[in-house]
């Protein structure tokens, strides 16, 4: 009896492990076939439970599935994933991992006969990312250009990695690796605003930096300088960050041939007026954007641009290589902003001195008669007046003025002078404007003194009046 | 009311007045207009008769205005510039039109808060006073429909600003906005309508209800602030006021009340020499200014539809309003002086705290 009793509940529980395994494997046909059929012991000892509630014939990730649901940094991944571009446009964690989603058994889901390789190997991301990146008929629906892959490995990024060198920015250490935005959106590390940090979390990290004998001051001097104060300060994204003179998936610092182009995608009118000069003509000897303006510490120029406050004793060799006496450009002698002068080449005793001269003499004069006129107009604005006339005026004379600061690289005289020289009359007609009305603000506050006066005198009478009244009322 | 005999003029002046006696007994009519006295206690510090020396500036200064100004979206801004810029002394005239329609707004909420405190609103002079409360809600809708006429951005937003706490009201906002604005937006039809009733429905109604509060207010006299009136003994029944205690209105009430219209005067000159009004950008209904804000009158309501509920907020004035309109009517309590109505009188005192304190907190918000 108690041998029955035993062979019965023995197979009581091996028809219900059997039926366990049976209904577990039924999630998925591959499961089925790939699973061993040996023994149900063997087939128990190998097979994972997961919380997969998915069937075969819906469309399934068990990858999300299950990640979503485990322990540690998995959730946040998934959920990272899911809220990501990739995850809106349905690119899997296979499309990246390798991998079978449709499997619901993470031994053969995650398996190398399934294609699954984890996390990507840093040298091998740009391709796997330019896999789907570089394919025109995936990216069309997208608008997305599809050139970054070719123009990663022609960066000095993709250039070191190529050569072995991990330790340079691959795909996912600027755009993520889960959490991947599209650029437009302001959260992405990569929107405009961002990039400046986004690139100083590697060029500020000396110790990143150090095996590629790369300074790592340039966030610190951008954010101080012209472009920075634009970009971070006025969060103007029209501003240039790192990326709009570096390039981004091609990034690679300009040559000092390229710089001009490249300052001139936005200082359109200045390269022109640039090109007209002396200067461009000297080809590599030619004092570029930065010989005057440096690179990351751009200031706002102003007319102490053109000489140094104290003389300056001629160096020959800031300009001429000292063996052949040909026109060179020494850049250390520009590095120092206080030496970006003209007066850096064009010592004193030259002829070019006295050009230099006279066109900061052009422009002091138009942007002081520009300055006049603005103190006058908030004058009279301050007192009340309405005073758009003179604005007007005074916006044609800004015009103007910059127009002459874009063509002082020209570096010819008669071209600037017109220029400042209609600066300077419209801004004295903004002046006159101003004055007159102050002089009207003025006769109104005399004329005010005067009608108070009459009315103070008429008050008093009237006091007077009424007192007597009162007095014969008492 | 004692009524005295005007003495006799001669020469001109006499003759005149003598013919114009002879037709329309103007003699009487004078004599019944202004020779008559007032209680020597009666304190109303001069706000009611300034507020109409406002509204007679305001006539004046704003038919001189009209003279020039286009009541369209194209010419509104660019006229208001001519005045200001070519007219001569356009910009103190209309300087002194705008400082004038805040101080009209400031004496008036004088007034009604002086007769309200020291409670002179009761019988029998309850009329008087619901009329002055439509004079009040008048003056108000004049600054509204007067501030959109300039058409610049300031103008513009804040009309649309207030139009909106209109639109809120449950039930006939959509009517009332559309009404206001002539349509769903600020166009060139809201301009028509406000320059409209600004000119001439404003003015009309104005000086009908004017007319109708100088009328009962001549009929009773000042009130006495220290004199309560006996509900079984109304004021047309009281005992006479003793000689000793009444003020010959004219010329002894009159002649402070010049006074103080020639302070409120000397008071616009300097605001309007020092502080003239200004013109910002014309009306760009495209471009948002970053701080939206209505005239400092309803800043207080502004700032109230911001932290309740929106349907609260434009209720609260819908329930108010009615309710200080009958005031006289509700509030049966016979006595004036504030420490016997201690519950108006608190009420009232929480109400302006809450309205200066709302409009400060609006205005740096």
């Amino acid at each position: 009896m108690k041998h029955k009793l035993a062979i019965s509940i023995v197979s009581a529980v091996l028809f219900l492990l059997i039926g366990i395994i049976t209904v577990s494997a039924q999630g998925s046909d591959k499961a089925i076939l790939s699973a061993p059929t040996s023994t149900p012991a063997a087939a128990a000892d190998r097979v994972v439970t997961t919380t997969v509630k998915s069937t075969a014939k819906a469309k399934v990730d068990t990858c999300y599935d299950c990640h979503a649901e485990l322990l540690d940094k998995h959730p946040k991944v998934a959920a990272d994933w899911k809220d990501s571009v990739h995850g809106a446009a349905g690119v899997s964690c296979a499309d990246c991992h390798g991998g079978d989603p449709t499997l619901d058994q993470m031994k053969t889901s995650m398996s190398a006969a399934a294609g699954f390789i984890g996390v990507p190997d840093r040298t091998k991301t740009p391709e796997i990312c330019g896999a789907c990146h570089s394919n025109v008929e995936r990216m069309r629906q997208y608008n997305l250009p599809t050139d970054q892959y070719s123009k990663y490995k022609d960066s000095v990024h993709g250039a070191k990695l190529a050569e072995g060198v991990t330790q340079v920015a691959i795909c996912s250490d600027c755009h993520g690796s889960h959490a991947i935005k599209k650029a437009s959106d302001p959260t992405a590390d990569v929107y405009p605003l961002n990039v400046p940090a986004l690139c100083s979390r590697c060029h500020s990290d000396a110790k990143m930096m150090e095996p590629f004998n790369i300074p790592t001051n340039q966030f610190d001097v951008y954010k101080s300088s012209v472009h920075g104060e634009a970009l971070l300060g006025k969060q103007d994204v029209r501003a240039p960050n790192c990326a709009s003179c570096h390039g981004s998936h091609d990034a690679k610092p300009p040559t000092s041939a390229e710089v001009v182009n490249v300052c001139g995608k936005c200082h359109t009118a200045t390269q022109n007026y640039y090109e007209q000069s002396l200067h461009s003509q000297l080809k590599e000897a030619a004092p570029k954007c930065w010989t005057c303006h440096g690179n990351h510490d751009v200031t706002k120029p102003d007319e102490n641009m053109f000489t140094h406050t104290a003389s300056t004793e001629p160096v020959c060799t800031t300009c001429h290589d000292i063996q052949t006496l040909d026109l060179i450009v020494d850049k250390a002698k520009f590095a120092n902003p206080d030496d970006r002068r003209c007066d850096t080449c064009h010592h004193q005793d030259s002829w070019i001195y006295e050009q230099v001269l006279s066109l900061k003499s052009a422009m002091t004069v138009a942007d002081l008669a520009y300055k006049q006129g603005d103190v006058m107009i908030a004058e009279a604005i301050g007192r009340g007046m309405i005073m758009n006339d003179a604005e007007s005026r005074l916006a044609e004379a800004r015009t103007s003025l910059i127009s002459a600061r874009a063509a002082i690289h020209t570096t010819k005289l008669t071209e600037v002078t017109k220029l400042t020289d209609k600066a300077d009359a419209s801004a004295k007609e903004a002046q006159q404007m101003a004055s007159d009305k102050l002089g009207e603000n003025l006769f109104r506050r005399e004329a005010m003194f005067v009608a108070m006066g009459v009315i103070i005198t008429n008050i008093g009478i009237l006091a007077v009046v009424r007192r007597r009244l009162y007095k014969e009322l008492e | 009311m004692d009524r005295t005999n005007p003495e006799k003029p001669s020469g001109l002046f006499n003759g005149i007045v003598d013919w114009m006696d002879e037709r329309f007994q103007v003699r009487t009519l004078v004599q019944s207009a202004l020779h008559v006295k007032i209680p020597r206690k009666a304190k109303t510090f001069y706000l009611g008769g300034i507020t109409m020396f406002l509204f007679m500036v305001q006539v004046v200064t704003g038919s001189l205005l009209a003279l020039y100004y286009q009541p369209t979206p194209d010419r509104a801004y660019d006229s208001v510039m001519f005045i200001m810029s070519n007219v001569n002394f356009g910009w103190l005239i209309r300087s002194i039109h705008s400082w004038g329609a805040n101080l009209m707004i400031v004496s008036v909420v004088l007034h009604l808060l002086r007769v309200f405190f020291q409670g002179v609103y009761k019988r029998p002079r309850e009329l008087t006073w619901v009329a002055g409360m439509f004079l009040l809600i008048v003056t108000l809708v004049f600054g509204f429909t007067g501030y959109l006429l300039p058409w610049d951005q300031r103008a513009y937003w804040a009309t649309t600003v207030g139009t909106e706490i209109a639109g809120a009201m449950p039930f006939v906002g959509e009517f009332a906005l559309n009404f206001l604005r002539s349509g769903p937006d600020i166009t060139a039809s809201t301009l028509s309508r406000f320059f409209g009733m600004h000119t001439l429905w404003l003015p009309m109604t104005l000086a009908a209800m004017l007319l109708v509060h100088l009328v009962l207010f001549h009929q009773q006299g000042i009130a006495d602030p220290t004199k309560p009136v006996s509900r079984a003994k109304p004021d047309a029944s009281a005992t006479p006021e003793p000689e000793g205690k009444l003020l010959p209105f004219f010329p002894h009430y009159l002649l402070s009340e010049a006074i103080a219209w020639y302070v409120i005067l000397g008071i616009l000159i300097i605001l309007a020499s020092l502080w003239p009004v200004g013109l910002e950008a014309k009306a760009n209904a495209l471009q948002t200014p970053a701080h939206v804000k209505p005239e400092w009158y309803f800043l207080f309501l502004y700032q109230l539809l911001k932290f309740v509920p929106r349907v609260a907020g434009v209720l609260a004035p819908i329930v108010a309003i009615p309710l200080l309109v009958l005031l006289p009517f509700f509030d049966r309590n016979p006595e004036l002086k504030p420490r016997k109505r201690l519950f108006a009188v608190i009420i009232g005192l929480l109400t302006v705290a809450g309205i200066i304190g709302l409009t400060i907190w609006g205005q740096f918000s």
